[in-house]
């Protein structure tokens, strides 16, 4: 064996040669290598799932930094928010982060999803993936709701007895529900210890859980291309390897998109309501966020009765129905052999879209 | 002293300032970018290699129509707009730096006229005489920025010359000026990556070889903002004056609490733009030059318009309230005639707005409070809705008691007593409102009724027209 001199020692390779003894460094790159990504008019959307990742940290790691001075009780969640507000260095900062990257997350992942959904990325074999994205969506959401009773304001407080009011309204298993998820008859100590434990352990270790399967699927299956791309003869079909040089334009998009965020989380810092007082009426005109909107419209659209049933029971039967359908249509189309289940799927696909976006719209108003 | 202009929503302020940064996004290329044409077309001589000099002659193109066109344009538009918004400190510049001004004009009309012969002689002229034309450019180039630097440096820093006797050299090269020098020479070479990675990725039948190649070349103009940069800003930092180092520091350390300032936004979102770009560049031309398109070349020049946009802006917010340090406050009132018009009273001082005051009725004090506002107040904020420092919201619940209470106190803005203790803390932020007690009343009616209901407002017109 040489002895290594200054001149021929190349530090950067030494270091990296004595890791991968240690650790399969080389075999764990060779492996990211092996998925290539499509390169075809279409393939912005390929950042969505990587935009949405970045999220997922700036949620875990604010997060985390939250909870050194938030104090999950009932009575002092609210100062203790506050005081992150207005006393903690940089507290504002990272809740501003924290509210706001709960919102551009969810928002990043309905983009991720009806893109999938348009490219039929769903199609066999790739049903698994679709299912578990659709579980991290789903997540997601149960996150943003748990998150937001948290700092214990007037609109958390109401928004989130609102919520748990509608849950209850679940045709056989509302009441129960809604007595699990309050642990009593009223909003207390106890939803807050359930609504602090759902977010800061269940969610968490649930979405990691589901994320992981969902990026392995993706690493082992390969990333899927549109039908107007898999018709192209082979040779006209362009692919770039996912690690370096897709991971490498995901960084790029990561900074810019991280910029624009930062700028909107500056320019913007997110509030805090006045503190609730539980015994009052609840403010005119309470709405929940905008991720629930389409539903909660929904709800209101549906008369009182409905033949022999209750409207809000139909309602909540109808609602469960048109999500759970997301589950469903796709895996009726997963050959993608069928072309009157394929054009359903796409116009069924729209017809929830222009629905969701149109109900979300007129929520808001 | 001269009318005011109004706009409604955004203010004044925000006219000059849009128009402003587009001007200095693009003429600090038209110095950074002449230098990039200058070093690129020397290293296609030493490479001997054509496709660089082909390169060069279609990125001059496009130097040539966003520098001369949008670029000339926009400067014209900078004169207007501040002529308009802020006439008495345009006048300033204009009666203290005539000399200044006049040797800048001769030298942006040579550097055109350079530029043009650069541009219309490639191919015609032989190599060593046209890259001699860079250089020339290059220097008359550097020289408008040397002028102008002094001018900008001295709104922040007067350089202790007291506007009637000395050296005017005092305050043309004032502290601030070498390290704002510094500071805008690194920015305008970056700019000139930036702007390079847009015609680079406009390319579509350049060797992918030598794209990669100038792309990452490109990327490598951004090193002396990133390594010299932050030394340079510091030391432009210690150049201010000591109450705008006090606000800066004060907004800054704000910032960890929550009580964040305009003026601590833009500073900490110029640092978020400065990392971003940094990294941007870093992850897409120089480490993946061959994946890099039009796309991203766009996002970089859209992070380099923002932070150039929040750059210009921390610099105008640390100059307040003044628009010329120590001189003249944003609404164009001197410092030394604040006792004057005190004692003689706004309307009586200020031959417009006095005209404008005859105009209206006896003993409408809305009206005269209006015109307060708008002479006094106009070129910071807005009055209604959620405009640009809109009153209506900084009010919010203030009665007229509290406005009046507010007003009376801010008299006193700028009063430092012997140990440098600020009678008010609004002292360093806001110019004193000025005039007799009546005239300020008036101007608390007025403000009053931004967020009263109607029925209120009509109550204190009859109030005032029966008073």
């Amino acid at each position: 064996m040489s002895i290594p001199t200054l001149k021929n020692l190349n530090i950067v390779q030494t270091v990296v040669d004595w890791l991968d003894e240690r650790v399969p460094l080389k075999a764990a790159v060779e492996f990211a290598g092996h998925k290539e990504v499509p390169v075809h008019k279409h393939s912005i959307w390929y950042y969505m799932g990587g935009i949405a990742a970045l999220f997922m940290g700036i949620q875990f790691a604010t997060g985390f930094l939250l909870m050194f001075h938030y104090v999950p009780t009932f009575e002092g969640a609210y100062a203790s928010v506050q005081a992150i507000n207005m006393q903690v260095p940089f507290g504002w900062l990272i809740r501003s982060m924290h509210s706001w990257g709960a919102n551009v997350f969810i928002l990043v992942l309905f983009i991720h999803m009806f893109s999938t959904y348009f490219m039929k990325a769903y199609r066999a074999p790739r049903e698994f993936t679709w299912l578990s994205g659709l579980g991290l969506v789903g997540i997601a959401m149960v996150f943003g709701f748990t998150g937001y009773m948290l700092p214990m304001d007037e609109i958390a407080y109401f928004a989130t007895k609102v919520g748990v009011d509608v849950a209850g309204e679940s045709p056989f298993i509302g009441p129960y529900l809604a007595e699990f998820v309050r642990g009593g008859s009223e909003i207390g100590q106890v939803t807050m210890n359930r609504f602090f434990s759902l977010h800061v352990i269940a969610l968490p270790l649930a979405m990691m859980g589901l994320f992981g399967l969902h990026a392995t699927l993706i690493q082992l299956q390969g990333i899927s291309e549109p039908e107007s791309i898999q018709k192209l003869p082979k040779a006209e079909r362009k692919y770039e390897k996912f690690f370096p040089d897709f991971f490498k334009k995901d960084v790029f998009v990561w900074f810019a998109v991280f910029v624009a965020f930062m700028l909107v989380v500056t320019m913007k810092p997110w509030g805090l309501g006045p503190q609730v007082d539980p015994a009052a009426m609840a403010p005119i005109g309470i709405k929940p966020e905008w991720y629930f909107l389409s539903q909660f419209q929904a709800l209101k659209l549906f008369p009182a009765k409905i033949l022999f049933f209750d409207g809000v029971h139909v309602a909540m039967v109808f609602i469960g129905t048109v999500f759970g359908s997301l589950a469903v249509v796709p895996i009726l189309d997963s050959t993608g052999k069928i072309p009157f289940i394929s054009k359903f799927a796409t116009v069924y696909g729209v017809i929830f879209f222009i629905g969701w976006l149109f109900l979300t719209i007129w929520g808001s108003l | 002293m001269f009318p005011v202009w109004e706009v409604p929503n955004i203010g004044s302020g925000w006219v000059i300032g849009l128009i402003a940064v587009l001007h200095v996004f693009i003429s600090h290329f038209a110095i950074g970018g002449g230098a990039f044409l200058a070093f690129t077309e020397q290293l296609a001589y030493k490479k001997n290699d054509d496709r660089i000099y082909d390169y060069l002659k279609k990125h001059s193109k496009f130097f040539l129509l966003l520098t001369t066109v949008l670029g000339a344009m926009s400067g014209v538009g900078i004169w207007w707009a501040i002529g308009l918004a802020s006439p008495n400190g345009t006048q300033t510049l204009l009666q203290n730096f005539s000399l200044f001004w006049a040797v800048e004009y001769i030298f942006f009309a040579l550097e055109l006229a350079t530029f043009l012969a650069y541009y219309y002689t490639w191919d015609k002229l032989d190599r060593k005489t046209h890259l001699k034309l860079a250089w020339i450019y290059i220097g008359i180039s550097y020289f408008t920025l040397f002028a102008i630097n002094g001018i900008l440096t001295f709104m922040l820093n007067s350089g202790g010359w007291d506007f009637t006797k000395g050296n005017i050299g005092d305050a043309f090269f004032n502290p601030s000026f070498w390290p704002a020098l510094g500071l805008r020479m690194f920015i305008m070479m970056a700019l000139a990556g930036i702007y390079a990675f847009f015609t680079l990725s406009r390319e579509k039948t350049m060797d992918l070889d030598v794209k990669a190649y100038l792309l990452k070349y490109s990327a490598k103009w951004l090193l002396p903002a990133v390594i010299l940069g932050p030394l340079f800003v510091i030391a432009y930092l210690f150049t201010l004056p000591e109450p705008t180092q006090q606000v800066i520091i004060n907004g800054l350390s704000t910032i960890g609490v929550g009580n964040f300032s305009i003026m601590a936004k833009a500073i900490f979102m110029t640092m978020v733009f400065a990392v971003g770009l940094f990294g941007m560049v870093l992850a897409g031309p120089y480490l993946n030059p061959r994946a890099f398109n039009t796309s991203f070349a766009v996002m970089l020049l859209a992070a380099g318009f923002g932070f150039m946009f929040t750059e210009e802006w921390s610099r105008e917010m640390m100059r307040k309230p003044y628009v010329v340090y120590n001189y003249m406050y944003s609404n164009g009132l001197r410092k030394f005639e604040v006792d004057k018009v005190n004692k003689e009273g706004f309307f009586n001082h200020h031959k417009f707005a006095g005209a404008e005051l005859t105009t209206l009725k006896p003993n409408d004090e809305l009206g005269k409070g209006q015109l307060m506002f708008r002479y006094q107040c106009t070129s910071c904020h807005t009055a209604k809705g959620n405009g640009y420092r809109s009153m209506k919201v900084m009010l919010a619940t203030r009665d007229k008691d509290a406005i009046k209470n507010l007003l009376t106190m801010m008299k006193e803005n700028h009063i430092v007593d012997n140990k440098g203790v600020a009678k008010t803390m609004y002292h360093g932020y806001m110019p004193p409102v000025v005039g007799h007690q009546d005239e300020i009343d008036a101007l608390a009616t007025y403000l009053a009724t931004l967020n009263s209901d109607p029925a209120k407002t009509t109550t204190a017109k009859v109030e005032s027209s029966n008073s």
